[in-house]
């Protein structure tokens, strides 16, 4: 029995690292291929496509950022997605705060209603989107931006915030009544304060959405001074169609503060992906 | 006995306001006003005019749209029964710690973190007839480029290929649901001279029936409303080979056909309810939990 065992073992074994490479490399060798190609020229590019370059022609980064104002772009996706954070977080939190520590009739009601928003096909609604948003004349505009994706990621940060606020024990509450805590200090001093790591999780899912979200940004904005890099990227190729090493290097640096976050904060992300599934 | 009002209520409904302010602006409204443009004619401007169904029975029989509702049945279901599978061996092997399991997963999930913009752009590169890595390979083995996304036979294949190899989001959920089966288990199937395929089988798999269910109902949901990494890669094309219901929407829009798209809009939010209810009703029902979980 030992004997069939180690056979079995083995081959178990090999298939097992078979699958694991493979997709470590799906993940890897295309993102590794790109930051390859930003270090080349355009010559290299077409001569030697899997050779290093002769030299890292680093001048790819400086043309990407001179020729598509990608500064700029990439400074409004910085106040999209941080301004995204900032009035999700506020709004969810408020709302979480009532769903999760104060007891009315239709609390639960609400609470499922927000929550089944993550089902909703939200591109089925760009004819909504455009004629809502030219209507109220926010057509083209930077904060446009925040409040649409402020509102998309309602869902998943009522879901995330409130399941984190339920959790804190109810004594720790109570103390600050006794100790003279109203409803705006349970909430700003105590409740928000504790559910900081839910806040965390939550707010990185925002930013992480507002700054790759592409298709609203496209519909809903128009010129320079209120597109993000995403749509900065998508057009890059249209406006220097010859320049493909520019085109890596923008793409690069528009990954850049998503990975970098994700390097930092991917136990959290994780952990937030992972709070409904252990739970249930 | 009745609940005593509470005395918050009026903070209550001050804290409520913000978020129920915004979702219905973006989430109730949206799907109301969709539901009635697409029973109008209306092109944007002007008064909305009652016409019945008249722009479902136009959009059903639009060789283009229906040609869109198929490409988006195969995305459904090759992300409900290739991605999600592939996702579910990964977990599952992961699940048993192998070395590096923690970097490995952490690994997996990077694309999802990645904007879809720049992994189409990334993949449109490798596609690339000229420079791409693909057709740099074939060449090395002697064969003739392919021009992957430009040609209607291979294009399908190539952009669903690019999507359902991303497996991070789904590998996460499974693997964390399976990570939570008591250890216990296992050891008894050892004690017994259980292998470790039919541990897998007899107790990994049957556990995580829930999880499993909804990850399939997910994945058939997004396929069902799958639209970016298309619209970058092919923009539908070549000759609509790659289209899907989002995509024709937003073409309808953008020729001003509003009321079409946004009929349009209505078979896409009911297809997909129809994959979510569909399956819970065939494979049972999954864990509502994590499904709220995005």
């Amino acid at each position: 029995m030992r004997r069939t065992k180690g056979f079995t073992a083995v081959a178990t074994s090999i298939l097992k690292w078979a699958v694991l490479v493979f997709f470590l490399l799906v993940a890897l060798l295309p993102l590794c291929w790109l930051v390859l190609n930003s270090l080349k020229t355009n010559l290299e590019l077409q001569t030697s496509p899997f050779a290093f370059p002769a030299r890292p022609a680093f001048e790819n980064y400086a043309n990407a950022m001179a020729m598509a104002n990608l500064p700029r772009l990439f400074l409004n996706s910085i106040i999209v997605a941080v301004g995204t954070v900032f009035l999700n977080l506020l709004v969810s939190s408020m709302a979480g705060f009532v769903l999760a520590r104060e007891e009315w009739r239709g609390r639960d009601a609400v609470r499922t209603a927000l929550e089944a928003g993550v089902l909703v096909p939200i591109i089925a609604f760009m004819v909504p989107y455009f004629t809502l948003v030219t209507k109220l004349g926010l057509y083209d505009k930077l904060y446009t931006l925040i409040l649409v994706y402020a509102a998309i990621n309602i869902p998943v940060s009522i879901f995330l915030i409130t399941s984190f606020m339920r959790a804190i024990p109810k004594e720790l509450e109570e103390a600050a009544i006794i100790d003279g805590c109203g409803f705006f200090q349970r909430y700003a001093r105590v409740i928000l304060p504790l559910s900081r790591s839910g806040l965390v999780t939550a707010g990185t899912f925002c930013f992480i959405y507002a700054w790759n979200e592409f298709v609203m940004a496209m519909l809903l904005t128009s010129s320079l001074s209120s597109r993000t890099i995403q749509l900065g990227i998508r057009f890059f190729t249209s406006q220097f169609i010859t320049d493909y090493a520019g085109m890596f290097a923008a793409i690069v640096i528009s990954m850049a503060p998503s990975v970098i976050g994700y390097v930092f904060l991917h136990n959290k992300i994780i952990a937030g992906l992972t709070a409904g599934a252990v739970k249930g | 006995m009745r609940k005593r009002r509470n005395p918050n209520a009026v903070k209550i409904a001050l804290f409520l306001t913000p978020v129920l302010v915004l979702f219905t602006a973006f989430f109730v409204y949206p799907f109301v006003f969709t539901f009635v443009a697409s029973l109008t004619r209306w092109r944007g401007i002007g008064a909305m005019r009652f016409i019945g169904f008249a722009n479902f029975g136009k959009l059903l029989g639009d060789p283009t749209f229906r040609l869109a509702i198929r490409n988006n049945v195969i995305w459904a279901l090759a992300s409900g029964f290739v991605q999600v599978p592939l996702a579910a061996l990964v977990a599952l092997i992961l699940a048993r710690e192998p070395r590096g399991w923690k970097a490995l997963r952490t690994i997996y999930f990077l694309p999802n973190v990645i904007s879809t913009v720049a992994l189409a752009m990334v993949w449109s590169a490798l596609y690339n007839p000229q420079y791409g890595a693909f057709n740099a390979i074939r060449g090395l083995i002697g064969l003739a480029p392919r021009n992957y996304l430009g040609d209607p036979a291979t294009a399908l294949v190539s952009v669903i290929i690019q999507g359902v190899l991303y497996i991070g989001y789904f590998m996460i959920i499974i693997l964390a649901a399976a990570m939570s089966i008591p250890r216990e288990l296992y050891e008894a199937a050892e004690i017994d001279g259980a292998t470790t395929l039919q541990q897998e089988f007899r107790i990994t798999i049957p556990m995580l029936r829930g999880t499993l269910v909804t990850a399939i109902t997910l994945a058939m949901a997004y396929g069902m409303r799958h639209f970016e990494s298309t619209y970058l890669m092919t923009g539908g094309g070549p000759a609509y080979a790659t289209t899907t219901m989002g995509i024709d929407l937003f073409n309808k829009m953008d020729a001003l056909r509003y009321s079409e798209a946004s009929a349009a809009g209505v078979i896409l939010i009911l297809l997909g309810t129809l994959v979510i209810v569909g399956i819970r009703k065939a494979l049972g029902k999954g864990d509502p939990m994590a499904e709220a979980g995005q």
